[in-house]
């Protein structure tokens, strides 16, 4: 058997590589922003709504991208927009868009002749078969969604912060808010197609939740974030190479050991100390 | 009665509700240059409202708000608002001088980085607050006091027409609340201050006016400083201010009562 180092002579696994260093990057820091602002659970509802729009599109024979991203941003702009004290039960309004979202793809998929895409792809993905093209667009969306998160982070930081204060200082803060979650949108929707959605959501959140208990600067966090999500991303390829395991699953349940395991550090020692 | 002096701010005939409550009720006042208005008034008496709709947080259902600041009609920007200390999350990472240098950003700008003057100028707040040893303390770590004078650092840093301070003496212990009260009154000398407050005893030696609201606007004027009095306006604010003082209705509301449920 070659080692891991061997084999990144094949194409598959250097493109896994990449792929998961480059989503892991941008995971981390659009992820920051979701846990410290609370957005993980619209990050969700985002991506199983566009995966709706994913269905529609097999259905007819097109780019699944192009029905995903228009469909995530109609849904990240519109629940950007809604009036949190108006509809009551914002959670739930996000779990009905979900499920809603969730149907639809099904429906489209199922009802789409011929050859039909395995639903557990788009669930789990499988960063083994990412092409160069994909890289292309992952590489690009990187760029550009990191590129406008430097220049309005101020202002995001601002409205993630205490939205009622950049209010009060005349900061726009629909279009700011607008901002952070079409990137949210884009980052999500674009990833999913490579590494799926419940990858998706793993490197969203659990990079950043350890990032939060080690570091209590908003620019270590993200620093954090990115590094232990490409940590993670390395190690659980690493461990899906030797141990034959599904490489999404491998990833993300090295994350959950080293969350539970951050955890456990910052809880320990006061206790012991005591 | 005081002679009339031009109104800074000019709150007029706002009505507000949430849902189907109206919580304020054609409700008028002025702010005025030096002033320190304490605004009282019941639990659910439209208190914290009015503020909100007075800092353009809040949209009125009728009636305005209109501006005469030094820097013009446009308050965006101009108007200091330290807020209770529910309305941000203390999770987040964020140092007490970054969160103060926040207070320099506004409309403009937002693509450049700090300048030099905004970090001048924070540094000066934090300063002025005795705040300079905690600037790279977390928000969460520092004490109640402590974060309510970073707050007041937050609003001051961008030199505002007007101060608002929301329930400024809820979560602070004795100590601060006296510090407090010294600090607001030195930085009465140079602009109005307006306390939203259940503890108008605290500045009853500063307060040049107070407003009582339920609802309506029951009271708006000088207050009688005698601390019995005051005591009896915090206490049954209603009662006693409409039948009990000397004072001046600004408006005769009664028409307006039964104009809904």
């Amino acid at each position: 058997m070659p080692t891991f180092f061997e084999a990144l002579s094949y194409d598959f696994l250097r493109n896994a590589l990449i792929a998961g260093v480059l989503a892991s990057v941008l995971c981390g820091v659009i992820g920051t922003f979701v846990v410290v602002k609370r957005l993980a659970f619209i990050s969700d509802g985002i991506s199983h709504a566009a995966f709706g729009g994913m269905g529609v599109c097999f259905y007819l024979g097109i780019d699944p991208l192009l029905g995903a991203i228009p469909v995530a941003l109609v849904c990240a702009l519109a629940l950007g927009a809604v009036d949190r004290e108006t509809i009551r039960s914002y959670d739930a309004l996000i779990g009905v868009l979900w499920a809603v979202g969730m149907a639809v793809g099904v429906v489209f998929v199922y009802k789409t002749p011929g050859y039909a895409p395995n639903l557990m792809t788009y669930l789990f993905g499988n960063i083994l078969l990412v092409s160069h093209h994909d890289l292309e667009v992952i590489l690009a969306l990187a760029v550009s969604v990191l590129t406008i998160l430097f220049l309005f982070f101020k202002g995001i930081v601002a409205v993630s912060f205490d939205e009622v204060f950049a209010k009060v200082r005349g900061m726009r803060v629909r279009f700011l808010m607008s901002l952070l979650l079409t990137m949210i949108a884009l980052s999500v929707v674009i990833l999913i197609q490579v590494v799926g959605i419940i990858l998706v959501v793993a490197l969203l959140t659990i990079p950043s939740v350890i990032s939060l208990m080690l570091w209590r600067d908003l620019k270590a966090v993200l620093a954090g974030s990115v590094l232990i999500g490409v940590a993670i991303t390395l190690g659980g390829l690493v461990l899906s190479f030797y141990y034959d395991l599904p490489s999404g699953p491998a990833i993300i349940l090295l994350g959950a050991v080293l969350l539970v395991g951050t955890y456990g550090f910052k809880k320990l020692p006061r206790r012991a100390l005591r | 009665m005081p002679e009339r002096i031009a109104p800074l701010i000019e709150v007029r005939g706002v009505t507000f509700g949430y849902g189907r409550e109206v919580v304020l009720d054609h409700v008028d006042l002025e702010i005025v240059p030096r002033d320190f208005l304490a605004i009282i008034g019941p639990n659910g008496g439209g208190k914290t409202t009015l503020l909100k709709v007075i800092l353009g947080l809040l949209r009125p259902w009728s009636g305005e708000v209109v501006f005469h600041l030094p820097s013009g009609s446009d308050p965006r920007g101009r108007l200091g608002y330290v807020p209770q200390f529910s309305t941000f999350d203390k999770d987040f990472p964020q140092r007490v001088g970054d969160m103060v240098l926040m207070g320099r950003l506004g409309n403009a700008g937002l693509l450049r980085p700090y300048s030099r003057a905004d970090k001048t100028a924070a540094e000066a707040a934090l300063e002025r607050l005795n705040l300079t040893q905690l600037a790279r303390a977390h928000v969460a770590e520092v004490s109640g006091g402590q974060l309510q004078r970073a707050l007041i650092a937050r609003a001051l840093v961008s030199a505002p027409d007007v101060l608002f301070l929301d329930e400024p003496t809820a979560s602070i212990d004795a100590e601060s609340r006296e510090t407090l009260r010294e600090l607001l009154a030195d930085l009465n000398r140079t602009i109005p201050i307006v306390v939203v407050t259940h503890d108008v005893t605290s500045f009853a030696p500063m307060v040049s006016r107070i407003a009582c609201i339920n609802r309506r606007l029951f009271y708006h004027g000088d207050p009688d400083l005698s601390r019995e009095v005051m005591e009896e306006v915090y206490g049954c604010p209603v009662e006693l201010v409409t039948h009990g003082v000397p004072h001046r209705v600004l408006h005769d509301h009664h028409h307006h009562d039964h104009h809904h449920d």
